[in-house]
């Protein structure tokens, strides 16, 4: 592939992700998932208590603000607000990136 | 002294009733924690009417906030139901802060909010083929 073709394939690919799925590493995400996130949302993302989101397969940018928002406390969950306080800005990236990457049981519906 | 035996009696045989009740109930737990975590009891078909006001950025893949900030909107087919509702209910107390949401949710009974969240949680079409 000849570099300019390469660099306006980047530029497509870097307007059609969000900027943080775009700087994220999946396995990095999936090593923090086991440690902090399973436990509850499952290591696919697909919850089975029913009280607790599914993530498979959701948006990363989605997930992304929901984890910096239980952080800022701008959405308050006792539970969430301990799990997101440790994760860095790199972290949120990486574990949304993941669960995103996840066979989807998710779907746009109407 | 016989109604003060009597009474004595009564309280030996109420409390012994009720201690050997006692280590029954860590059992009979679960089984009424149950209907609690269970789905809410909401009609599908009634929830698809009240989606009117979903839909419009729930049903479009890839559809994205405007406003006050710019993200994906979450899918919610297949979404736990209980999640659901918490949510909404969260929106409607303005424990969460997104202003469409929030005004969404207003105009949502609790009721209502049980049926969205069974036409919602129903297995994506996704999950169902792959069955």
């Amino acid at each position: 592939m000849n570099p300019s073709l390469l660099r306006s394939f980047v530029v497509v690919l870097a307007l059609g992700c969000s900027v943080t799925a775009l700087a994220a590493d999946v396995s990095a995400g999936a090593a923090k998932v086991k440690q902090i996130c399973q436990a509850c949302h499952g290591l696919d993302g697909n919850a089975t208590i029913p009280d607790y989101p599914k993530l498979g397969g959701q948006y990363p940018d989605y997930i992304a603000k929901a984890l910096r928002d239980y952080k800022s406390g701008a959405r308050k969950n006792p539970i969430m607000a301990g799990m997101a306080a440790p994760l860095t800005d790199a972290d949120i990236a990486n574990v949304a990136a993941y669960y995103a990457s996840q066979p989807a049981v998710l779907d746009s519906r109407y | 002294m016989t109604t003060r035996t009597i009474c004595a009696l009564t309280l030996a045989i109420a409390a012994s009733a009720a201690f050997a009740q006692a280590p029954a109930q860590p059992a009979a737990q679960p089984a009424a924690a149950a209907p609690a975590a269970a789905a809410p009891a909401g009609d599908p078909a009634k929830g698809r009417a009240k989606t009117q006001m979903c839909e419009g950025c729930h049903g479009i893949p890839g559809w994205r906030t405007a406003f006050p900030e710019v993200y994906s909107v979450p899918k919610l087919g297949g979404q736990n139901p209980n999640y659901i509702v918490a949510a909404l209910k969260e929106y409607r107390a303005g424990e969460r802060t997104h202003p469409s949401m929030r005004a969404v949710a207003s105009n949502l009974s609790d009721e209502d909010m049980a049926n969205v969240a069974a036409y919602y949680s129903q297995p994506s079409m996704k999950t169902a083929s792959q069955k």
